[in-house]
């Protein structure tokens, strides 16, 4: 876990995490990827200070000032508080979890671990397993497990795919990413990721339209797309 | 914090009103102004005052109402917008703590919660990422403070001055009284009547969005 994280979401990813306007799939990325990083951390914390001060600046109308919250107010505070018991049990530290595949276990980030604990049966095609998440019908969140020296063919994305380093380590054309890197891959990248012979890598993977194989016989791969998707 | 227990323990309930009441009409001293909210969160906390609560009530929850209609586009949302938060307050202020930021940001991180998690529930999924996963209320381990101080060089690039014109205008307006004017961030925070926290914050956002934008000069 030394590993210094290298590639973040940025600043504009983050905003909208904070503002709460991402598609669920991505800000469970971003989510994860802070919960790796304190880089992030900290960045998310101020935005959220920034942001929340525009509250403070909203335009009260006459009418709001003055509409009848009586009602409301008294519904509200008939209500109980919460126990001391829930309460100690919220301030504990961030939970995490773990998955196992190829007989290798994973510990997994707070974010991930509720839906991971719920994850589908493991899917093998080679050195590479995926599980889906279940996060609902159009997204597509899924653990992606890659065993060492094995290359994911070389490939095209229809949508957007962002990759984040659960463990291990992957490289590809770009660069070596570790534990927390977070790859965004746009439609017009290509690449081919792959692990180092001695190491092999779990990821989380979040792809808004199936992955399109490019060279020859892996092109074959194209009706095998949906087993990443 | 003290004060305030203190004063819950021997005051009777008008006597506190009072207090409350006065200490919301005094704007000239900003260390009192910033603290109303979270000493009304303190006391709804400690024994489920009513009157606190009511206070923080009729601040918040208008301008929570004003804040969903322009999200949601519609007042029914936005009234059910405000009574969940409003009632999230209510229940969970024990879990308030002053330390990770003042009373406004928990109550807007509490709204944004709620406002995530009736849009995902409008499209009626039981196994879905909620508001919980992706927003983690609570502290994550201390990490080694990393100084802004060797920024004061790159600050002076000529190359950024354009990028410090395009940063968004509260950020600006901090980074110019603490670089150009050179005011302490106390006293940044008396003179634009923002909490201390706020200013700092708006400082490292600030240094980050010039090293993005200085990054990119450099590739």
């Amino acid at each position: 876990m030394t590993h210094a994280v290298k590639f973040h979401p940025g600043l504009m990813l983050l905003e909208q995490y904070v503002e709460g306007s991402l598609s669920a799939d991505v800000a469970l990325a971003v989510s994860a990827h802070i919960d790796l990083c304190p880089h992030c951390q900290q960045l998310s914390h101020d935005i959220t200070i920034d942001q929340a001060a525009s509250l403070g600046e909203q335009n009260v109308s006459a009418h709001d000032e003055q509409q009848d919250w009586q009602q409301m107010v008294d519904f509200i505070t008939s209500q109980p508080g919460l126990s001391a018991a829930s309460v100690q049990r919220s301030n504990a530290l961030p939970q995490v979890a773990s998955v196992t595949v190829n007989g290798r276990t994973f510990e997994i980030p707070r974010a991930l671990s509720r839906l991971a604990e719920k994850h589908n049966k493991w899917l093998q095609l080679g050195g590479i397993a995926t599980a889906k998440l279940p996060t609902g019908e159009k997204q597509h969140v899924s653990l992606l497990y890659i065993d060492k020296g094995t290359e994911v063919p070389n490939h095209t994305h229809l949508g957007l795919e962002m990759t984040l380093v659960l463990a291990g380590k992957i490289v590809d054309e770009n660069g070596e990413y570790g534990v927390g890197d977070l790859l965004i891959n746009s439609p017009d990248d290509t690449h081919t990721p792959r692990t180092l012979a001695d190491e092999d890598c779990l990821c989380l993977s979040v792809l808004s339209a199936p992955l399109k194989f490019n060279k020859g016989l892996t092109r074959l791969l194209n009706p095998l797309q949906q087993f990443f998707y | 914090m003290l004060e305030t227990t203190a004063l819950t323990g021997h005051h009777d309930a008008s006597n506190r009103q009072k207090r409350i009441t006065q200490r919301m009409t005094i704007t000239t001293d900003n260390e009192i102004r910033t603290g109303q909210w979270e000493d009304a969160l303190t006391l709804v906390a400690l024994n489920e005052d009513k009157l606190a609560y009511a206070e923080l009530f009729k601040y918040f929850a208008p301008r929570l109402k004003a804040f969903g209609m322009k999200m949601f586009g519609n007042e029914q949302q936005a009234m059910e917008m405000v009574q969940d938060a409003m009632l999230n307050v209510w229940r969970k202020a024990r879990l308030f703590d002053a330390s990770r930021g003042c009373a406004s940001t928990w109550i807007f991180t509490i709204a944004r919660n709620v406002r995530f998690d009736m849009l995902r529930k409008k499209q009626s999924r039981k196994d879905d990422i909620s508001a919980d996963d992706l927003w983690f209320d609570g502290d994550y381990p201390e990490q080694e403070s990393n100084s802004s101080e060797h920024w004061d060089t790159i600050l002076m690039s000529e190359k950024l001055a354009p990028h410090f014109d395009a940063l968004p205008p509260a950020q600006r307006m901090v980074m110019q009284k603490v670089y150009l004017e050179e005011k302490s961030h106390q006293e940044v925070s008396d003179e634009l009547a923002i909490p201390l926290g706020t200013v700092k914050s708006r400082i490292r956002l600030a240094l980050d969005r010039l090293r993005e934008a200085f990054d990119d000069t450099r590739s």
